[in-house]
This record gives structure tokens, sequence and C-alpha cells, in this order.
């Protein structure tokens, strides 16, 4: 019998960096987005289907604020790992991404995370340097670019997650 | 017309579904044609108005119709009041043609909301008179609901008070003291715990997750998720509520958090859950705690292993109370009824025959009661009648009549008094009269009521005249077996008195002796208390009364002696005064001759002078002393010897220390004479003393003659030793010339005087 198991994932990202979008369209989701203005925060389950195991990521995704200092940090507590979402044209959602990592980390220590550079599909306006991409993936980040349009690099992201938050 | 290039423009804007026209063609050829023939115009069509009666004409040729409805629709639009009549027109079914797209309401919505605020604000009166005619039947209506739940749990608890489940309320509510309206409450609460979920606190993960089968609800995982976020949020968002939420209401729907130290046990209950059940869940969030604490703890998203848990929580979906299915109200009146007669019937005949059976079980045990004869049994009118013989010490009927259970009012009596003569009966009346103690058993014998045990002498005296005046032809009484309780403690009494007695016989015993002793006079004596009390006089002569206790055996602390001292004048005593005063010597002996003390033996003159005195002295009318019996013992054969040995002289030459020649015989008699001197002395327990004392004649020198009168007592000495004589006997001194023989100074005399003497001393030995 496969093992299934859960696993507490936070969705964190800048303000209409596309987090919700990435989660609406490759994800299973029950509640509406209301609960994140309302709750601040929206559960949604992905299942990775692992050879040896199920992964079922309960995907925590938290109200996106430019401000990191109005993150409710008790949404983090008992997460297993964490998907950063920056806007690939928006350079300034990368910095919002870097400190709430940051952020994260000074609170609850290393967890599994990854980088996703959201709109990867608006080629034409993406603002990214490679270079920086780059410098992130020398850190050992798990940096992919995606986009909720064309689904790139999402699967990937979550299955990586569930790799590393499941080991 | 400023507008004319722009209806044009609208007038030839291709319709739909006409396509054979190319309109535009058609009108761009036409304006050609019009500039070709009047080129001032081309000037117009940039504002100017053409004004051509020509091209008026041909417009009117061409588009006469057009140009009409243009002018009639540029009125109307232009025209707000037209504009807004043909609006109004056609508003109702536009908006009754749009009401199928979803947009309609949401763009109303807001509109409509306005609308309708401004208009309450501005007279809620007529809201409300437009509201009343709906809303008071709907209050109506619900309050009817209530109202007929309410009948309804009433209907049920009158519906229940006849069944088998009332009774069991009634039986509930009268156990636990609740009202039975409660009780009916507390069992018909409708309620069903439809999904239970065990949440990993930390995490906020699903640990287990049971649903009841009728139950839908989303992704228990997601759900599980968001109760914890949105217990998060409201932690979080107030103050105060640090414990989170513990219960949310959702219409019907329940939604009960118990908190644990690492799993949350959430409900979802639809209806009315009493508050028990909290406990409930309480204790099973506890359990599941104990069980697997190091599993919670640990939880890391593996809900594998959980089946256990899983299986506690299907328990707790399985509770719930489900309304009782509906019984037509009239067919339960109707069972309850025949129910009823049907018991009552029934009860009246397990009454009747529970009545029967009780009177017959009293019956029976008043037969078999001893001293009780029933001659006659039965019932008349309702009542039990009985009658019969009934010894007065038999059991009490009306007694027995409650422990067998029979209402006294119901029996009729009549008991005549006889004295029954069966064992029982006489053991009863035995006991009775007697009251034996606890010590004595009585139990029945062969024929005979034997007592067995141990009874003071007073009960066993009873005892033999209750045995005695027992009627004949009854049982006998054997109270053989009792042993006298008192046999004990009167032999202990007797061995008292009788060592009582003994003590006082000593007492009288010493008393008399003391009575008896010489210079004691008793003037009391008296035993009281076990002490004895004697006081009197004492001549201090007289003997120890407390060395007479120890002889007579009897303990001196026991006594209390008080003796004044005094003389006493018997003789006995006097005498022995007397004796302890002049301590007679040896030799004498005193002795009472009637009233007379009388002394014997030999004393020393100054003795015999003592005791004389003594004698005088005695008081009046005490026994006269008598010394005649008292030798001296200067006088006798002593006497005599004494004499003889200072009748001798032994006898010197001039100046010359040894005794002149023929003095030996003198010596040799001497000798034998103070050896008898010293037996006789040694058997009168006298002390002799022998002085040898030499003598000088006068001539010569003073110290000449001194010295040589002491050599010459000295030289008789030795001679004598040397006659055996002890030389302790004898003392020597020299004279001199001082103590002549013979005053004459003539050679006869001065011959005479040179001489050694002897003088005997006898005293009384000390």
């Amino acid at each position: 019998m496969t093992a299934v198991l859960q696993k507490k994932i936070c969705m964190l990202g800048g303000f209409s960096v596309g987090k919700t979008s990435l989660v609406k369209r490759y994800v299973q989701s029950v509640f509406s987005e209301t609960y994140l203005t309302t709750v601040g925060v929206k559960i949604d389950k992905k299942t990775v289907d692992l050879s040896d195991r199920i992964v079922n990521l309960i995907l925590w995704d938290l109200a996106g604020e430019d401000d990191i200092n109005s993150l409710r940090m008790t949404n983090l507590r008992g997460a297993a790992g964490y998907v950063l979402v920056a806007d690939g044209t928006r350079p300034s959602t990368l910095d919002v991404a870097l400190s709430l990592h940051k952020r994260v980390e000074a609170d609850f220590g290393p967890l599994p995370f990854v980088l996703l550079l959201n709109k990867s599909d608006l080629k034409e306006q993406w603002a990214i340097s490679d270079i920086a991409v780059a410098e992130l993936q020398q850190k050992g980040w798990w940096v992919q670019p995606s986009s909720a349009r064309t689904g790139e690099g999402v699967e990937a992201a979550f299955k990586d997650l569930a790799v590393r938050a499941s080991s | 017309m400023s507008t004319s290039p722009d209806i044009l423009e609208g007038l030839l804007r291709p319709s739909s579904g006409d396509d054979a026209i190319d309109r535009k063609a058609l009108a761009k050829l036409l304006v050609e044609i019009a500039e070709s023939l009047r080129p001032e115009l081309r000037a117009g069509r940039n504002g100017v108005l053409p004004r051509d009666l020509q091209l008026e004409q041909l417009r009117t040729l061409l588009l006469g119709g057009e140009i009409e409805t243009l002018s009639r629709l540029i009125g109307v639009v232009d025209d707000p009041e037209h504009l807004a009549a043909a609006v109004g027109r056609v508003l109702p079914s536009a908006i009754a043609q749009a009401t199928s797209d979803a947009r309609m309401g949401h763009v109303l919505a807001p509109v409509m909301e306005k609308a309708a605020e401004s208009s309450i604000r501005n007279d809620p009166g007529t809201l409300i008179n437009i509201l009343y005619p709906t809303i008071v039947p709907a209050i109506r209506k619900s309050i009817g609901e209530t109202i007929d739940e309410t009948f309804q749990r009433l209907n049920q608890a009158l519906k229940y008070s006849l069944t088998w489940r009332g009774l069991k309320w009634r039986w509930e509510a009268w156990r636990t003291g609740l009202s039975f309206a409660e009780v009916v409450l507390k069992h018909t609460l409708i309620y069903q715990v439809e999904h239970v979920f065990l949440v990993h606190r930390h995490t906020g993960l699903l640990i287990a997750h049971v649903a009841a089968e009728n139950a839908v609800s989303q992704d228990p995982q997601l759900v599980s998720s968001m109760l914890v976020a949105i217990q998060d949020f409201v932690r979080d968002s107030f103050s105060g509520a640090e414990q989170g939420l513990d219960s949310l209401r959702l219409g019907e729907l329940r939604l009960w958090s118990e908190p644990g130290p690492f799993a949350a046990l959430v409900a979802v209950i639809r209806g009315d859950p009493p508050e028990g059940l909290h406990d409930t869940l309480r204790n099973a969030l506890s359990h599941i705690h104990a069980e697997r604490h190091r599993a919670l703890e640990s939880f890391n998203g593996d809900s594998d292993g959980f089946g256990d848990v899983e299986a506690q929580l299907r328990e707790l979906v399985a509770l719930g109370e489900h309304a009782a299915p509906r019984v037509t109200r009239g067919r339960v009146v109707l069972l309850g009824w025949l129910l009823l007669l049907l018991l009552l019937a029934g009860a009246w005949v397990a009454w009747w025959w529970y009545d029967q059976r009780l009177w017959e079980g009293y019956l029976e045990r008043l037969r078999a009661q001893p001293g009780i004869v029933i001659t006659e049994a039965g019932q008349r009118d309702g009542k039990f009648v009985v009658s019969g013989l009934r010894d007065p010490l038999a059991v009490d009927p009306q007694a027995l009549l409650r422990d067998a259970g029979v209402n006294p009012a119901r029996v009729v009596a009549s008991w005549l008094p006889y004295q029954a003569l069966d064992p029982q009966s006489v053991l009863k009346r035995i006991k009775a009269t007697l009251d034996p103690p606890p010590s004595v058993t009585l139990e029945i014998g062969v024929n005979r009521i034997v007592a067995r045990g141990s009874a003071p002498r007073a009960w066993l005296e009873r005892a033999r005249a209750v045995a005695r005046s027992l009627p004949a032809g009854s049982t006998s009484f054997d109270f053989a077996g009792v042993s006298n309780a008192d046999e004990a403690d009167e032999q202990r009494q007797e061995l008292a008195e009788r060592q009582r007695q003994a003590d006082e016989d000593q007492w009288q015993a010493y008393v008399a002796r003391l009575r008896a002793e010489p210079g004691i006079v008793i003037t009391q004596s008296e035993a009281r208390d076990d002490r004895f009390i004697v006081s009197g006089l004492r001549d201090p002569l007289a003997i120890d009364p407390l060395k007479l206790l120890g002889e007579a055996g009897i303990d001196p602390a026991r006594v209390e002696a008080h003796f004044d001292p005094y003389q006493g004048l018997e003789p006995q005593f006097v005498l022995k005064r007397l004796q302890a005063f002049l301590n007679p010597p040896p030799g004498v002996t005193f002795a009472v001759d009637g009233d007379r003390i009388v002394a014997q033996g030999s004393a020393s003159s100054p003795w015999i002078a003592r005791a004389r005195e003594a004698g005088r002295l005695l008081p009046a009318g005490a026994p006269i002393f008598d010394l005649s019996a008292v030798r001296n013992i200067s006088e006798g054969a002593l006497g005599k010897l004494r004499d003889t040995i200072q009748a001798h002289n032994i006898l010197f030459d001039n100046n010359v220390s040894l005794p002149k020649a023929g003095q030996d015989a003198i010596l040799d008699q001497l000798a034998g004479e103070l050896t008898e001197l010293a037996t006789m002395s040694s058997n009168l327990h006298v002390v002799t003393r022998v002085t040898l004392t030499g003598h000088s004649d006068d001539k010569g020198g003073g110290t000449s003659n001194l010295s040589l009168s002491l050599a010459r007592a000295e030289a008789v000495r030795a001679l004598l030793k040397k006659r055996g004589v002890d030389p302790d006997l004898l003392a020597v001194r020299g004279a001199g010339p001082l103590e002549p023989l013979e005053a004459d100074t003539s050679e006869a005399a001065r011959s005479a005087n040179r001489r050694v003497s002897f003088s005997v001393g006898i005293e009384e030995q000390p």
C-alpha cells in the first residue's frame, strides 16, 4: 500500500504576484477567494504522486502583502515547506520574496522552499536578469520560472517541494 | 444640421443580415455625383449646411422616407422628455428580456440597494407598510412552528407517558429528582454528530476524520486546515480569545471544538446536542491523548496507524438521538388505556393472590408459634378472622402481622389467655421470670429446660424457686449446669475475712504481749482499716515494741505506735534500771523476790556502797533493794589470804639488797599464797594487785636507802617470779626508811625494819 502523507506548505509572495492564480489552476480548491480577504488564508490541496508515496500538500495561500510585517506568522506554524512567488515582470516582488524568506527563516529556521518567478509567459515584460537568478541558484535555491497561464514550472515546483518536504 | 454627417454615418452603418447592398459605397457614389454637379457642396460637407434646393430634391427623391424617420428619431433622442417617454415605453420589456442575463442583477443590485436605503431612511413607515402584510404572517408562521414544535414535544411527553419508554422516564425522573418534562426533554433532544475531525494543532493537518453515513462535506483535509486557520484568525484578531473558537453555530449545524495538548477534536453536529456531549468529546480526546500521546506529539503528516483512533471517533459519530417515529396519537391513547386496564386487572389479581398468600403465610407462622393455638381462622366481610388461645408470653400476633405484611386493620383477632406447657413457652416464661444474665444459656432438652453457664448466687436461688413453682405436667427446669459465679468471690471474701481475723489475732497477741512487758503501759490499741494503732507509756528501758512486732510477725508498716516515756516501778523493771545504773560486777546477780529486788554475790566495798545509795534513792512505792546477800569480797577467804600475805615480811641484812638467810621458806610460802590469790581472784572476778614495798633502816643516806629499798622489793619480786608467780601481779616500790615497822632506833628495831612488806589491793573487775 502506498503511504499517504500530508504536509503543510505555505504560499508566500508579494501583492498580485499570481499566487492565487497558480493555486487556482493547478490544485484542488474548495474554498472561495473571499477567505483570503476575510480570514487571510485560503487552504488548497495539491496531491503529488511520488512513485513510492502520495504526498498531499496542504497549501496555505496567505494573503499577499507587500508589507511583510503584516504577515501573520502564526499561519506558518507547523509548515513543512513553502513556495515563494515573485512576479518576473516586477523586480520589487522578488525583493519582497527575499525578505519574506528571511523573515520565515528567522522565525522557523531553514525549511524546504521553492522560488517561483511567475508570469513567465510575459517574455517581453520580463525584468529579472538571468544573473540574479543564477546568483540565487548558486546559493542552492530552487528557482523556477512559472506561468499560471501556460503551467510552466508549477508541477515541477510542487513535486520538488513534495520530495523535499516528505523526505 | 450639424449632426447630419453623423446621421449619415449612422444610416450607412451596415446592418446585420443586409449584405446585398453596400450602403456605404452607394452613399459615396451619391455624394460624388452631387459634388461633381455642385463643386461648392464639397465645402458644405465640412460643416456648412447645404441648402441647395436641387440637392434637397435629390435627397428627398432618394431618401425621403428615411429622412422623415430620421428627423423623427432625432426629435425623440434630442428631447429628453421624448427620450424618457420612449425609453419608458420599452424599459419594462427591456429589463424583462435582460433578466436572463446574470449581469443584470449585479448591475441593478447596488442601485436597488441605494434606492431602498434612501427610501427607508426617508420614511421607514413605507417599508413597514409594504413589509407588514408579508412579514407578520412570516413571524406568525415562525411562532406557529415554534408552538407546533412545543406541542410536538408535549405530545411526545404525553405519548411517552403511556409507553414503556415513558414509564422508564417517569422512573428516571422519580429516581433522579428531575421533573418529568426535563427528563423527556433530555431524551428527545434530536441531534446527530455528523463529522468528527481529529486535527493536529501544530500543523493543522488532519489526523483522522470520520463522517456519519449520510453526511457530506468537502475534503476533510482542507476543512481541517481551514478550521485551524480560522482558529488562528480568531486568536490573532481578538484579545482574550487565546482558547480560539470552541463553538460555532451555523443554522442547524454546530461546530464544537475541544482543544487538547497536541490535537483538537472538532465535531460537527446537526441539531441540539445536550451539553453533556462536551464531556463525551473531552473524554474521548483525553482518552486518545492518553493512548497515543507519543504518536500525536511526533505527528508528521502520516496518518497511517491511527486506525484505532478512527474507531474511537466512529463511536462519537454514532452519537445522536433520533426523534421517535411518529405514532398516531389516537391509537397510542387507546393502546394506553387498554394496557392500563389490563395492568389494573392484572394488578388486582396479583394483589388478591398476594393478599391470600400473605394471610396463609401469617396463619402458618402463627401455628408454628409456641404458646398459640388457633381454633378458628377464616374470612368474613372482606376481613380476616382468627381466634384461639394464646399464652401471654407467646409472640404478639399483632407484631407478627406486621412482619407478615398483612394490614392489621383488616384482621379481627380474639385470643383467650392460657398457660402453655410446651417447652418453648415454658422456656419463654422462665426467661421472662428469671431474666437470666448473659452468662446463662437456656435451651430445650429432653422434657426439660436446661440452663448452663454461671450466675450469681441470688439468681441461682431465684432459679431454684422458679423450678419448684413450675406447674405439674410441665417441662422441668434443670439448672444444675449453672455454676455459682459468686463462688470464687465468696471464697475470696472468706479468705480475706480469715486473713483479717488472723491479723487481728496476731495483733491482739502482740498487744497482750506488750501489756505483759514491764515498763510498757498500753492505753489504747485498735485495728482499723487494715492498720494497727497502739499508744501508751513506755519506760525507756522497756523492750522496744517494734522489735516485738517483728517477733509477732506483724508488718511494722501497718502499725502506728505512739508511746510516751515514763518510769516503771515494777520490780523487774526497777531491777533492770538498777542493773543499768549500777552495772553490777560479774559476781553479783539481781533477782526479783516478791516485791523486793535481791542482789546476791560478792562485790567490792565501793560498789556495795554505791548500791546502797541507789537503793535508798528508789522512789516510794518501788520495790526494796535488798543488798544483804552481797558479800564484801575483802572479807572471807580472799580477805584471809590477803591478811596472810600482808602478814609476811622478808627480812634483810644491813645494807644488803638480797634477803637474809632463812627467808626462803617464807618466800616459798608466799609464792604459794600469791598463786592461790591469783586463782581465787580470777574465780571471784576481781582484780587483785600485790604491791611489794622495800624498806630500809634509818641508817645511811636517804637516797641510798630509797634505792636500796626499791632494790630489795625488786629482788623479792625476782625471787617470787622464780617461784612461779606472775610478775605482772606484783608491783614494786621503795619506801626507804619512811615507813618503819618499829620506830625504835634499837638494832632489833632496825633489823625488823629492813624488810619487804606486801600489801594486797582487791578491786572489782572493770
